[in-house]
This record gives C-alpha cells, structure tokens and sequence, in this order.
C-alpha cells in the first residue's frame, strides 16, 4: 500500500502526540507539557482562522463586496462595538452590544427552553399510571424493558416527587418526610451510578480510539511510527528520571 | 502492613497499566463477543430504512476532533446507510472546531458510495451564531449557509432542490458531543419546525438525552462507541467501533473487578481497625 507524504507525516505526528499525552500518566513530563500546549494553541489558531474566513469574509466581506449589501454594516457596527472595552473612556458602548446579544439570546432561548424541557418533560411524567383496555376492563404493563410501560411510569413519578420533596427544604425531613427524601437520595445516586458509568465507558471508548491508531500505525507502510517514538519516549522518560534524581530539587 | 493496606496503597500506574492491557490485547486478539441491538439505535436505523429514495436527510456532525473515538464510527455508520439508500445528504457542523473533521467524514464516504458532491449529497460546513443557526436555517437555509463549504453558491444546488428551509427536510439527526447538539437540534429545530429528529452523542453526555427519548421528543439515540457498534451491526459493515467492543467489554470488565476488589479490601481494614480499637478499648 503506497501512501501519501502527508498521510505518512500524520500519521508520525498523531501518533507522537498520542505518546507524549499517554505518558503523563507516568508521571507529568516536557513530552507532555509539548503535547499539551500544541493542542491548544492549535485548536484555537484553527477556529481562530475558520471563524475569521467564515465570518468575515464569506458573510461581511464579499456579499458587501460583490453583491453591494451594505445593510451588512449594522451588524457590524454592533459588534465592532466589543472592541471598545479596551478602550476605558469608551467601554460604555459596548453595553449596547452585550444587552443586544443578551435581549437576543434569552428571547430565542426562553420560550423555546421552557416549551422543550420543562411543558414537555411534565406532560411525559403525568402519563396514565392504566391503561383501559379496547373492550372495556384496566390493563397494566409491567415490563421495565419497555421505556413506555405503566410500571415505568409510576417509578419515574415516584422518583420525580421524591426527588423534588429532597431539594424542598422548607419542611424538616422527618416521620413520612424522611422515608420520601430518603427515596429521592435513592434516586439521586442510581442517576449518578448510570451518569458515571456512561462516563467510564466514554473514557475507554477515548482510549480504545487512540490505542486503534496506534496499532494501525504500526504498520510498515507508515514505517512503523508507533514503535518509533514509543521507544523514543520512554527513552526519554528514562534520561528526565535519571536528570531528576542526580539533580534533587532545591529546597 | 497488611495486605489489604498494601493494595488500598498501591501505585496507581498498576491499574493503569492493568487497564491498558485489559484494551490493546482485545483489540490485537478480538474475540467477536455478540452485539446486542437496542431499541433506541434501532429506531434511528428504523426510520432511515423507511425513507424513500431521494428524502432530504440533514446530518449535523457537531462535534470537534476530541470526540473521535465515539461519533466518527457513528458518522460513518449513518452516511454510509443514507447512500446507500439514495436519500439527499445535507452535511453541517454547529461546531467551528469540527467543520475540517465533518468535510472529511461526508467527503470520505460519498467517495466510497460513488457519490457526487451538489448532485447527492453537500457539505455546507458551519455558520456562526450556535443554535440560533438552526432558527435561521428553519427560516431560510440559503440565507444561512449562502454558499457550501467549498464555496459553491447553494441556491441551485441540484441536492438541494425544493429544499427552502427546515420544514423540507424529511429527517435530521444531530451527533453532537455537547452543546449546540442534539438538545438545540430539538429546542430550535424539530419543536419548531416539526421534522423528524434522532439524535447520537458520546457516552458522557448519553443520561441527560434520554428523557427526550422516553417523551418522543427524538426518536432513537445512538450512544457512544457501543451505539455506533449496534448501528454498524444494523447496516452489516462492521467497522472500527465493532472491532473496539471486545475491548471496551474488557476494560468494564477489569473496572468492576477493581472496584469489587477495593470495596472488598477497605470494608475488611474498617473491619480490622474496629476491632483493634475494640481490643486498645
């Protein structure tokens, strides 16, 4: 398999970069410190210029330009206001720019947010707890398999009030009311469980990735990066250790 | 010092090392441990198999590099499924940081379906202004994204035909990693606009969407490695997020482990600690 120049290169440099960051987990290192510094001022030189040609020149520049729509302006003259908080003595202009995004934003979010998350979520929690069956009669569906099932239904209201009767703190939690706010710990501590183990598996899924990577890039046809620069590292993880402990620091 | 001591004390880059081992010797020796379909990604599948040749299929890839690992697989997986159903693909990013990532991701695969860029499929790339893109978008889509990403003016596009804003589209899935994703897809898009929407995320941000799943506010989730798996399965071309299951299998596996382990190992040193300090008593 014949591979490009750059393909190649991408390839030493992900897999140099994935190297450095996975041995801070020895111990904190340059490698990584080089590592960690070039992400971030790449990621943010890359949205710096993504931002810039998509903002300024494919939406101000050229339709003012090209197509003469100099209404265009008005926009830009609200943001140009921003700049003028590095000017002291006209730092109060850019209150405008900022009541205007403020206004904006929570006139589009409120109503939106509150229809989406808040109507919604109430009318999916206040389901019918039975069901009448076509031919008359009550029927009950107690699979917990099922999101939908009248079961589920009753857990996710018992959890719903249990869980806000805990953060009312109004009453003492005491008698009947400790067993409910005991109930919404509960619940409260099954939904960190599920939430952190989500958490975990997002976390292997990361590593996995990079550990696909790597084995790929251990191929002859990318001349063997990975082992490489795994030797390379731990090479000089060994010198900054030797380094480290014939110079100890100072006190 | 006991044993129990000596292991609650033990250097974290043992585990660490353990943890390595229990992902790269799956993925260097993988066992093909099975793949079990659930419902919510089966309903993402579901609805994209029922769509008629030519739907509009808008894909928001909102997610930068740093996720990967989770929703590459799963963009694959979706694109791969929309050609080869025939259906137009509309490709963008909310995530200015995502957009070389995106381009690549559709471009990649609409090479590999033989598909032609502006005939079957665009990539208008990002557009400031977060989720109030998509209000634009449900406005007016060509005032949104005038031109695609490679510059190519959209009006007249022939994928885009008879598409003038977010009511056309016949189905949206958003893959987000955070926010503007798949919340702001549903809040600004689908309960506005009223199209069809599913949604796919990374494993972190999976709890907290699946309220919108159970209320119908989107109609299947794809979530993390794991989704992307299931949906590879679904299309029948497994790929890397397949190949990673074995692995990811492990290493949950050697969590509970350890965590069983250390649990085990401080419950019998309180044990011992209480009854030093009954015996000193």
């Amino acid at each position: 398999m014949d591979l490009s120049f750059d393909v190649i290169l991408g390839a030493w440099i992900a897999t140099g970069l994935t190297l450095f960051i996975l041995s801070f987990l020895y111990e904190d290192n340059p490698l990584f410190k080089l590592a960690e510094h070039l992400y971030v001022g790449v990621s943010l030189g890359y949205t710096i210029v993504k931002t810039y040609d998509t903002v300024v020149m494919t939406l101000i520049l050229r339709p003012i330009l090209d197509k003469g729509e100099w209404s265009l302006l008005i926009p830009v003259a609200i943001g140009m206001l921003m700049l003028t908080r590095y000017v002291p003595k006209a730092a109060w202009l850019s209150r405008y720019a900022f009541a205007f995004i403020v206004g904006i934003g929570a006139g589009l979010a409120i109503p939106r947010t509150i229809s989406s998350f808040i109507l919604k979520q109430i009318e999916d929690t206040v389901r019918p707890l039975l069901a009448v069956a076509p031919g008359g009669g009550i029927t009950f569906d107690y699979s917990l398999l099922n999101p939908a099932s009248h079961l589920n239904a009753i857990i996710i209201l018992i959890g719903v009030v249990s869980v806000l009767f805990y953060f009312f703190f109004s009453v003492e939690h005491s008698g009947p009311g400790k067993a409910v706010a005991r109930a919404g710990i509960l619940f409260l501590m099954i939904s960190f469980g599920a939430a952190f183990g989500y958490t975990v598996m997002a976390r292997m899924s990361l590593l996995i990735g990079r550990l696909t990577d790597l084995i790929e890039f251990s191929d002859a046809s990318y001349g063997r990066p990975t082992l490489w620069l795994f030797l390379l590292t731990v090479a000089t993880l060994i010198v900054l250790s030797r380094r480290g402990s014939s110079h100890p620091p100072q006190q | 010092m006991t044993f129990a001591e000596r292991m609650l004390r033990i250097d974290r880059r043992i585990i660490f090392l353990v943890i390595g081992l229990c992902t790269l010797l799956p993925l260097l020796f993988p066992v093909g441990l099975p793949i079990k379909i659930s419902s919510e990604v089966r309903g993402v599948y579901d609805y994209i198999e029922a769509l008629p040749e030519g739907s509009v299929f808008l894909l928001s890839l909102d997610f930068d590099p740093a996720s990967k690992p989770e929703l590459y697989p799963q963009a694959i997986a979706i694109l791969r499924h929309a050609f080869k159903k025939n259906l137009r693909v509309i490709g963008m990013t909310l995530w200015v940081s995502g957009t070389g990532l995106a381009d690549q991701i559709l471009s990649l695969t609409a090479k590999e379906a033989g598909k032609e860029n502006g005939k079957d499929y665009v990539f208008l790339g990002w557009s400031p202004g977060g989720s109030a893109v998509i209000l634009n978008m449900g406005q007016d889509l060509y005032n949104a994204f005038p031109a695609d990403y490679g510059g190519k003016a959209t009006k007249g596009l022939p994928v885009l035909a008879g598409v003038q804003n977010l009511r056309d589209v016949t189905y949206a899935v958003s893959l987000g990693a955070g926010n503007p994703g798949v919340e702001a897809w549903y809040v600004f898009g689908k309960d506005k606009y009223k199209f069809e929407l599913g949604g796919g995320c990374t494993g972190v941000i999976a709890p907290g969407l699946y309220p919108l799943l159970r209320s119908g506010q989107i109609n299947g989730l794809i979530g993390g490695l794991r989704g992307a798996a299931e949906y590879e399965t679904l299309i029948g071309q497994k790929g890397k997020a397949v190949a990673g299951m074995d692995a990811q299998s492990a290493t949950h596996l050697a969590i509970i482990v350890l965590v069983a382990i250390c649990n085990i190992f401080y419950f019998s040193l309180r044990r011992q600690q209480r009854r030093h300090d009954g015996l000193g008593s």
